[in-house]
C-alpha cells in the first residue's frame, strides 16, 4: 500500500501496471483518433471533395460516444480510485459540452453560410455576406437601438420595484394578501399578458381601458405612434416584471440587519435619511444582481411585441429578439439570423460583463 | 365547410331542433323519391344518402359519422382495388389537427379503407404553426418520414419542385373526377412540368365583403350626390371607387352603431407573411394583365414586379386613405385578424376581403353586429391595368379575384414510388379522400375545408340537405366566381414564397409609417429585398420553377 498521496480520501490503494496506464492511454487515443478521422471524412464527404463517407452524420456521433465512454474507462484504468472520482463529474462535463459546444460551434458555422431552408441547394459558406448584410440592415440596427430604449426602462421598473418592496415591506394591513397579489402578473405567460391586456383591455373599440380614456374626452390610440406604442410595450412588460424585482428587493430588506435600522432610528434619523444613509446602501448588492438579471430578462424581450404590434408601427417596437425570429420563422433564413443572434450573443457578453465590472464595488455590502 | 359557416347556416336559418329533424326526415324522404336519384352521374344516391350523416343541424359529426362517410364512399377505391390488397403495408400520414378537424376525419374516413384495403395507416399530427418549420426541416435535413402529406399548394415548389412527391398514377385521375375541380385548381396548380401530383380537398380565395346598410342608407345616397359624384351610392366594383367612398365616409356616423363610419379595412401591419395577400387584393386588378399569367415577377428573370406602377398604385391607394384619415384609430397596428374579427364583425368599416370565414362568423360570433346586413361578392377590379409587357397603362377595366392561398391537397412521397404496392395503397388512400362523393359531404359539414368541385355548388343538393338556398346562392356564389375567374389572380408556387411576403409585409409597415418618402420608394424597398432572397434561394432555380408553376 502506498504511503504517498492524498490518504486522507483514499479508500482503497491501487497498484497501476505501466501496461495498464498504456492500454488506457491507448484507449483514449485510438477513440479520438477515430473520432477524429471519422469527421474529417464525413466533412469531405459533405463537401464533395471525397466520395468515401456516410449519408448521415450519425457515425461521426456514436465514434463521439464512443470515445467518451473510452475517456470515461481510461479515468479508472489509468487512474484507479481517483479515476472513479472523475467519474462523478466527467460524464456530466462531457453531456454539457456535447449539447452546448458542438451546437455553439455549429452555429458558427451556419451564421456563415447562406443557408435558406427553402434553397435547393442546402447551406453553402458564404464569407462575410451575412456580417456585410447585418451592417446594412436598418431592420437590425433599429432593433439594437429600441432595445437601448428598453433596458434603459429597468431604471424605472427598479425605482417602482423598490417603492413596492419598501411598502410591502412595512407594517401594513393584508401584508401578505397584497405580497401575492403583487405576484401575479409575474406568474401570467407574457403571451397572456399581450391577449388579455395588449388586444383585449387596450383594444381600441371595446376595450376597457379605451372607453374609460373615450370616457375622460380623448380618442384611445395606444399603438398608433412610434412613441406611444414603444412606450405602451415597455409599460406591458414592466407590469409583468417589476414583482420579480420586486420580490428579490423585498427579500434583501428582510435580510437587512435591524439592529442598525435601529440604531439610526436612536441617533434620531429621519425616515428619508434612515432610507438614504442606512437602507439604500445596504440593499445595493441585491439591487445590482436584480437590476442586472432583470436586464438580461429585458434582451430576451420578444413575445410580447410579436403578439401585439409585431414590431411596428414602422419597427418602433422591434427587439432584436422579435427581429430575428421573423428572419427565422417568416424568412425561414437560417444563416443570417443565426449570424444576427450570435452576433447579439457577443454584444450581449460585452455588455453584461462590463456592467458587472462596472457595478462590482457595489456589490460588496459595506462592512 | 368550415366550422363557423356551419355554424353560421344553423344560425341563420334559425333551426331549431324539431324543425331539424323534419328537415331531415324530409331529405329522408326526397332521398327515396326518383328526383333525388336523378343525379346523372350515377352518385347521387350515395350523394344524397351522405348528406344525412348526420343531418345539417344535428349536431356537430363525430368519428363514427365520418367512419359510416367514409364506408359509403368506397365505391370509388372498390372499382380499383381489391379487398385485402394492400394487406401488410403501412403508410405514415402527416396532417394537421387544427380544430379537432382535418387528420381527425382523415382517420374516420380512411378506417373503412383500412378495413377493406388491408392496409395500415400511422398518423403525425400537427398544430398548425408548427406545420411550416416542420415541413421546411423535413424538406432541408433530408427526414421525410411520412408517406403521405396535407399540404397547402403555396408550398408545392418546395415540394414538387424537388421532386420529393411521386406523380400522380393515371387511375387515380379517373377515380376523383378531376374535370369537376374548379377551374383555379386545375393545372398548372397541383402539377409540376407538366405531370400531376395533388389531390385536392380544399379550396381558398378572398371575396370581398361590405356592409349592405350603408348603401341602403339615404343620408348616405344623399350626401354622396350633393358631393358631386355621378356614380350610384352602390357597392363598389372598382378600387378607385373603393377609395373615393372610404375618402367620403370620414366624418359620417355608422348607421348601425352610431359610432363613426369607415370605408374598406386595409390591415396595415404584418401577418406572418399573410398579411401581404391584402395589399395583393388591391395590386391584382392593376397587375394582373389577362394576356399575362405572370404578375408578381417577370418569369425570364424573377425581376419583382411589386415595385411596377401596378402595385404602387396599390401602396399609394392605401397611403391614400391614411393620409385622408380613412381608417379607425391605431389601425397601423391591425392585422388582418384585427380588420376583421375585431372591426368589420363588430360594426366597424363597410367594406373587407377575407376568406370564407368572415361571413360564416357575422351571426355566430358574440362580438358581431353585422349578420343582417353584409353583403359578398367578388373583389373589386379596376379601370385601367398595367401591361407589363409594353409597360404602359391600358384605360380598360380589369377584374382579377385573388385566390389567396389556393387551398389544401393530399400529396404522395416519392418515398413510396419504389414499392408498387405501397405506391398504389398511398394514392388509393389519398383518392378516397380526394372522391368526388366525399368531398361533398366535407364541404356541406364542419371539415376545414370549402368547396371546390364544379359540382359542389349544385345548390339543389345543398337545398335538399336542409341548407337555405338563398344563403347558399349569395355567399357560395362569390366562392364560384372567384374560383372560376378567367383572370383570378393565382398564387405563384415557388419556394420560399412566404419569405417574399415576409419582407414585403416589414417594408410595407415602415412604408405606413411614413419612413419612406413615397409609395415608390417603399416598394423599390420591398423589390430590393426580394432580389435578395431570390439570389439567396437561387435565382435559376427560382426562374425555372416559377416558369413550372406558371405553366409556362
Amino acid at each position: 500500500m502506498s504511503t504517498e498521496g492524498d490518504l486522507l480520501h483514499t479508500v482503497t490503494a491501487d497498484t497501476i501496471t505501466d501496461t495498464r496506464r498504456r492500454v488506457g492511454r491507448a484507449m483514449v487515443w485510438g477513440a479520438g483518433m477515430l473520432f477524429c478521422v471519422m469527421t474529417a471524412m464525413q466533412f469531405m464527404y459533405d463537401t464533395d471533395r471525397s466520395i468515401v463517407g456516410f449519408n448521415t452524420w450519425r457515425p461521426v456521433l456514436f465514434a463521439y460516444l464512443l470515445w467518451a465512454t473510452a475517456l470515461c474507462a481510461a479515468q479508472v484504468i489509468v487512474n484507479g480510485e481517483k479515476g472513479k472520482r472523475t467519474l462523478f463529474v466527467l460524464p456530466a462535463a462531457l453531456f454539457v459540452i456535447s449539447l452546448v459546444v458542438f451546437p455553439l460551434l455549429f452555429a458558427l458555422y451556419v451564421s456563415f453560410t447562406d443557408w435558406n431552408l427553402a434553397s435547393l441547394n442546402g447551406p453553402q459558406p458564404n464569407g462575410w455576406d451575412n456580417m456585410r448584410q447585418m451592417w446594412g440592415d436598418a431592420f437590425y440596427w433599429n432593433a439594437l437601438k429600441n432595445m437601448v430604449y428598453y433596458v434603459l426602462a429597468v431604471s424605472v421598473e427598479y425605482v417602482i420595484a423598490f417603492g413596492l418592496a419598501l411598502l410591502l415591506n412595512a407594517q401594513i394591513r393584508a401584508r401578505k394578501f397584497f405580497r401575492v397579489v403583487f405576484l401575479l402578473p409575474l406568474m401570467l405567460s407574457p403571451v397572456a399578458v399581450s391577449w388579455m391586456v395588449g388586444k383585449s383591455m387596450l383594444e381600441v373599440r371595446f376595450g376597457p381601458v379605451s372607453r374609460l380614456v373615450r370616457e375622460l374626452g380623448f380618442e384611445p390610440s395606444f399603438f398608433g405612434t412610434p412613441e406611444m406604442a414603444r412606450f405602451m410595450i415597455m409599460a406591458m412588460d414592466a407590469w409583468t416584471f417589476i414583482p420579480f424585482m420586486m420580490i428579490m428587493l423585498l427579500a434583501g430588506l428582510q435580510a437587512l440587519p435591524r439592529e442598525v435600522i435601529e440604531a439610526s432610528k436612536v441617533d434620531g434619523a429621519t425616515g428619508w435619511q434612515s432610507f438614504k444613509e442606512v437602507i439604500f446602501p445596504l440593499m445595493l448588492p441585491v439591487s445590482v444582481t436584480a437590476i442586472v438579471i432583470r436586464i438580461i430578462f429585458k434582451l430576451k424581450l420578444a413575445d410580447i411585441i410579436i403578439n401585439v404590434t409585431s414590431g411596428g408601427p414602422g419597427g418602433a417596437t422591434d427587439s432584436v429578439t422579435s427581429f430575428i425570429f421573423r428572419e427565422y420563422r417568416d424568412r425561414s433564413n437560417v444563416g443570417y439570423g443565426t449570424l444576427l443572434a450570435m452576433v447579439y450573443l457577443v454584444l450581449i457578453v460585452i455588455f453584461i460583463t462590463a456592467l458587472l465590472k462596472l457595478v462590482s464595488r457595489w456589490m460588496e455590502r459595506p462592512a | 365547410m368550415k366550422v363557423d359557416l356551419y355554424n353560421y347556416i344553423k344560425a341563420a336559418q334559425k333551426i331549431n331542433r324539431r324543425q331539424m329533424l323534419k328537415g331531415t326526415a324530409a331529405v329522408g324522404a326526397v332521398a327515396m323519391m326518383p328526383k333525388a336519384a336523378a343525379y346523372a352521374d350515377g352518385h347521387g344516391n350515395v350523394r344524397a344518402e351522405i348528406l344525412k350523416i348526420p343531418g345539417v343541424g344535428a349536431g356537430s359529426p363525430t368519428d363514427s359519422d365520418w367512419q359510416k362517410v367514409g364506408e359509403m364512399c368506397l365505391g370509388a377505391t372498390k372499382e380499383n382495388v381489391a379487398e385485402g390488397e394492400f394487406a401488410g403495408v403501412e403508410l405514415t400520414f402527416m396532417g394537421l389537427n387544427n380544430q379537432n378537424l382535418h387528420n381527425f376525419l382523415f382517420r374516420g374516413f380512411l378506417k373503412p379503407w383500412e378495413a377493406y384495403t388491408g392496409a395500415k395507416i400511422n398518423w403525425i399530427d400537427l398544430a398548425q404553426a408548427d406545420y411550416n418549420a416542420r415541413l421546411q426541416q423535413s424538406i432541408a435535413t433530408g427526414t421525410v418520414d411520412f408517406d403521405i402529406i396535407e399540404m397547402g399548394a403555396p408550398f408545392e415548389g418546395d415540394v414538387l419542385g424537388r421532386g420529393m412527391a411521386s406523380e400522380m398514377p393515371d387511375w387515380v385521375k379517373d377515380q376523383i373526377d378531376m374535370d369537376d375541380y374548379v377551374d383555379y385548381l386545375k393545372a398548372p396548380v397541383g402539377t409540376w412540368d407538366g405531370k400531376t401530383y395533388r389531390v385536392s380537398i380544399d379550396g381558398d380565395t378572398h371575396t370581398f365583403a361590405y356592409r349592405k346598410d350603408y348603401y341602403e342608407n339615404e343620408e348616405f345616397a344623399q350626401a354622396w350626390a350633393d358631393a358631386g359624384n355621378t356614380t350610384p351610392w352602390a357597392q363598389p366594383t372598382t378600387w378607385e371607387e373603393v377609395n373615393a367612398q372610404s375618402k367620403f365616409l370620414v366624418g359620417k356616423t355608422d348607421p348601425l352603431t352610431g359610432l363613426d363610419a369607415h370605408g374598406y379595412l386595409d390591415p396595415l401591419k404584418g401577418w406572418g407573411g399573410f398579411g401581404f395577400y391584402f395589399l395583393e387584393n388591391r395590386a391584382a386588378p392593376y397587375a394582373k394583365h389577362p394576356d399575362d399569367p405572370a404578375w408578381l415577377f417577370d418569369p425570364d428573370t424573377m425581376k419583382p414586379r411589386v415595385n411596377n406602377p401596378a402595385f404602387v398604385q396599390a401602396i399609394q391607394d392605401v397611403m391614400d386613405l391614411i393620409a385622408a384619415d380613412a381608417y379607425p384609430a391605431d389601425q397601423i397596428n391591425a392585422d388582418p385578424g384585427t380588420t376583421a374579427f375585431q372591426q368589420f364583425l363588430a360594426g366597424t368599416g363597410g367594406m373587407l376581403n377575407w376568406w370564407g370565414d368572415v361571413g360564416s362568423s357575422a351571426r355566430t360570433s358574440d362580438t358581431s353586429v353585422v349578420g343582417d346586413v353584409v353583403g359578398f361578392d367578388i373583389n373589386p377590379g379596376s379601370a385601367k391595368v398595367w401591361n407589363s409587357q409594353t409597360g404602359a397603362w391600358e384605360e380598360t377595366p380589369n377584374v382579377s379575384p385573388n385566390n389567396a392561398y389556393i387551398g389544401w391537397g393530399i400529396y404522395v412521397m416519392a418515398t413510396v414510388d419504389g414499392d408498387e404496392k405501397k405506391k398504389k395503397a398511398a394514392w388509393s388512400a389519398a383518392a378516397h379522400l380526394g372522391g368526388k362523393d366525399l368531398s361533398l359531404w366535407a364541404s356541406a359539414y364542419p371539415s376545414g375545408f370549402q368547396p371546390y368541385r364544379n359540382s359542389h355548388f349544385q345548390y339543389d343538393e345543398w337545398e335538399e340537405a336542409g341548407y337555405d338556398r338563398a344563403f347558399v346562392e349569395d355567399y357560395l356564389s362569390s366562392n364560384a366566381d372567384s374560383y372560376n375567374h378567367p383572370n383570378a389572380a393565382i398564387e405563384p408556387r415557388i419556394p420560399g414564397i412566404f419569405q417574399y411576403y415576409s419582407v414585403a409585409e416589414d417594408e410595407l409597415a415602415k412604408g405606413y409609417a411614413g419612413q419612406y418618402g413615397s409609395a415608390q420608394e417603399t416598394a423599390d424597398a420591398i423589390a430590393a429585398a426580394w432580389e435578395k432572397i431570390t439570389d439567396q434561394i437561387g435565382r435559376d432555380s427560382q426562374i425555372a420553377l416559377y416558369k413550372a408553376s406558371l405553366g409556362l
